[in-house]
């Protein structure tokens, strides 16, 4: 069965120093009731970073891509939608 | 004690070594620095302080870190100079190395903590009786408003007051950077800034995962790697230290070549240097066993050596003499390419002191700040190419990186040589540990090797890391398994 989130964490080398290390945490981080509602991806460099005043890291939820992420940030998201 | 959770004071500084190594690779360095401040914190952009300004000079002391001076040094008349005149200087400096502490306190940043440890809070109903006034002995006890309220400029701490309050409404706030030092060594001055004791300090680099405020910036060394990686008639070999897997969410070929792309023309990991270390010392395990020694410990640590040489002198005779992985490893570089730069990348402060006063290292760079100059230089970890170090370890050395490894190693070692010893773990340093280790022969079993890490969890755990210990260690497993 499709999961209703798909979540792809950036891994390249911009997002992962500026923050995006923590989100490694993120799957053992999730509340139970989020927990099999997503899929987690661990991506290479999903080109977000290279626009002028770009916010790493960067998380896709979905269709949404999440700048300045953090595991609270994305469980925050997840809540809402 | 003090673990690597997100922190933003932390990754404001890695922006800010990003725009200062963008700098290098352009040559503008000394012509643009001075925009930094202005870059970093732009205007109409949110204050993290109190304004902008504020902000701004923050960051102006951060740069003169990252250039590698302490700002302790700084003359009154040194706020109207230019960061241009300290590139200026540093460039002067040359390859000499720097003298004096590793770490430096921003005294603009500092400032902004708490001066006493003790506050009244909403649960002081104001009594008849105040007994908090009556025995407060710098009488800086005043009711407002129908509350206590502490003067925290006249409070010396010293918890009468709380003791004393009949509803407990006053509260014990320690000084982050203080409670997380495991000897005392920093302390407050009579302006509330928190000073550094030389000869009590162990470089370990607590204080500085603990300050909210950042205040407290290693020295850096960045300025002088990266103008040796740049000029390509200098050759640099970066020294990888074991715990560097797990950094970079790839693995160690990607990252070899990664690191050549920056410039360093050999890639040397350190863990060989532990390979033999672990050989080296459980040979002087035996042999000190056997002259009737109770135990023995590591010495790999330089946090550690340290806190034996400045606070527990008395167990001396018990730290092993074999020298770190990173000497053996810095060693055998010297050899194969002398005269060359040779660059201890680690997530270590410690190292940084220890290879300042070894033959075999020039200089030392965090994992923080190699995270930050491969960013600005484009270079991008995962989408390298695999390649080998020009000097490959096995796994026994690569489980340096994580409490536990050093002492496994010399247990098995031993073993295999047909002695029985049993080990006995340090996991990090604390008040609590070092008045065990004072005592250590006296508390363990004779025949014991005792691993000392001054970093809780290990290496993985250092100051200067970017992965969560928790995931770093589970990378270094993956690739033990992978490569056994
Ligand atoms: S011993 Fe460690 S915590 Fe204490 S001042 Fe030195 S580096 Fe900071
Ligand atoms: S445990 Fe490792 S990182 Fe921490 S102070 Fe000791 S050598 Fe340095
Ligand atoms: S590194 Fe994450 S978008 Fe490029």
């Amino acid at each position: 069965m499709a999961k209703k989130f798909k979540i792809t964490i950036c891994s390249g080398t911009t997002c992962y120093v500026l923050g995006g290390a923590h989100l490694m945490m993120l799957a053992e981080s999730l509340p139970a009731d989020l927990k099999d509602q997503v899929e987690i991806i661990d991506s290479n460099c999903i080109k977000a970073c290279q626009f002028e005043n770009a916010q790493p890291p960067f998380v896709q939820i979905n269709d949404y891509l999440m700048s300045q992420a953090s595991v609270a940030k994305v469980v925050e998201y997840l809540r809402k939608h | 004690m003090a673990m690597n959770y997100i922190n933003n004071a932390s990754l404001l500084k890695r922006q800010l070594v990003v725009r200062f190594a963008r700098l290098m690779f352009t040559g503008e360095l000394k012509n643009k620095i001075d925009l930094l401040p202005l870059h970093q914190a732009p205007r109409n952009s949110e204050a993290v302080r109190c304004c902008l300004h504020h902000d701004r000079a923050v960051i102006r002391y951060r740069l003169i870190a990252l250039l590698g001076f302490a700002i302790e040094n700084e003359k009154p008349d040194d706020e109207a100079r230019t960061l241009a005149s300290y590139v200026e200087e540093a460039e002067a400096r040359g390859a000499g190395r720097m003298a004096g502490s590793a770490l430096t306190v921003i005294d603009e940043a500092c400032s902004a903590c708490i001066r006493a440890n003790y506050r009244v809070t909403n649960a002081c109903r104001g009594c008849v009786a105040r007994p908090c006034m009556m025995n407060c002995p710098k009488n800086c006890i005043s009711f407002e408003n129908g509350q206590a309220h502490i003067d925290e400029k006249v409070c010396i701490s010293c918890g009468i007051c709380a003791k004393v309050c009949p509803y407990h409404s006053i509260v014990f706030q320690p000084i982050p950077c203080e409670q997380a030092c495991p000897v005392n060594a920093i302390v407050q001055d009579k302006n509330g800034k928190q000073d550094i004791l030389a000869d009590k300090c162990i470089n370990c680099g607590k204080c500085l995962q603990a300050c909210p405020f950042g205040a407290i910036m290693e020295r850096s060394e960045i300025y002088e790697i990266l103008r040796a990686i740049t000029n390509p008639a200098e050759a640099t070999v970066a020294l990888i230290a074991p715990s560097i897997v797990g950094q970079f969410n790839t693995s160690l070929g990607k990252l070899v070549t990664a690191l050549r792309k920056l410039g360093f023309d050999h890639v040397v990991e350190v863990a060989w240097g532990a390979d033999l270390a672990a050989q080296k010392e459980t040979a002087e395990l035996i042999e000190r066993l056997e002259h009737g020694q109770t135990c023995m410990t590591s010495s790999c640590c330089p946090a550690y050596v340290e806190a034996v040489k400045k606070h527990i002198t008395n167990i001396k005779p018990l730290v092993s003499d074999t020298l770190s992985p990173m000497q053996y490893a810095g060693e055998w570089a010297g050899q194969q390419w002398p005269g060359a730069r040779r660059v201890f990348v680690g997530p270590c402060i410690a190292k940084r002191a220890e290879a300042k006063a070894s033959p075999h290292i020039e200089n030392t760079l965090t994992y923080e700040e190699l995270g930050s100059i491969f960013i600005a230089a484009g270079v991008d970890v995962a989408e390298c190419e695999e390649s080998r170090a020009d000097l490959e370890a096995t796994s026994v050395g690569r489980k340096f990186a994580v409490s536990g490894g050093v002492s496994t190693a010399i247990k098995n070692a031993a073993s295999a040589a047909g002695h029985n010893v049993t080990d006995k773990v340090i996991d990090g340093l604390d008040s609590k540990s070092l008045a065990i280790l004072k005592a250590i022969d006296k508390i363990v079993k004779s025949d014991t090797f005792v691993e000392v890490m001054s970093c809780e969890g290990g290496c993985v755990n250092g100051p200067g890391v970017i992965s969560n210990p928790a995931v770093a260690r589970r990378f270094l497993e993956k690739m033990l398994q992978e490569h056994p």
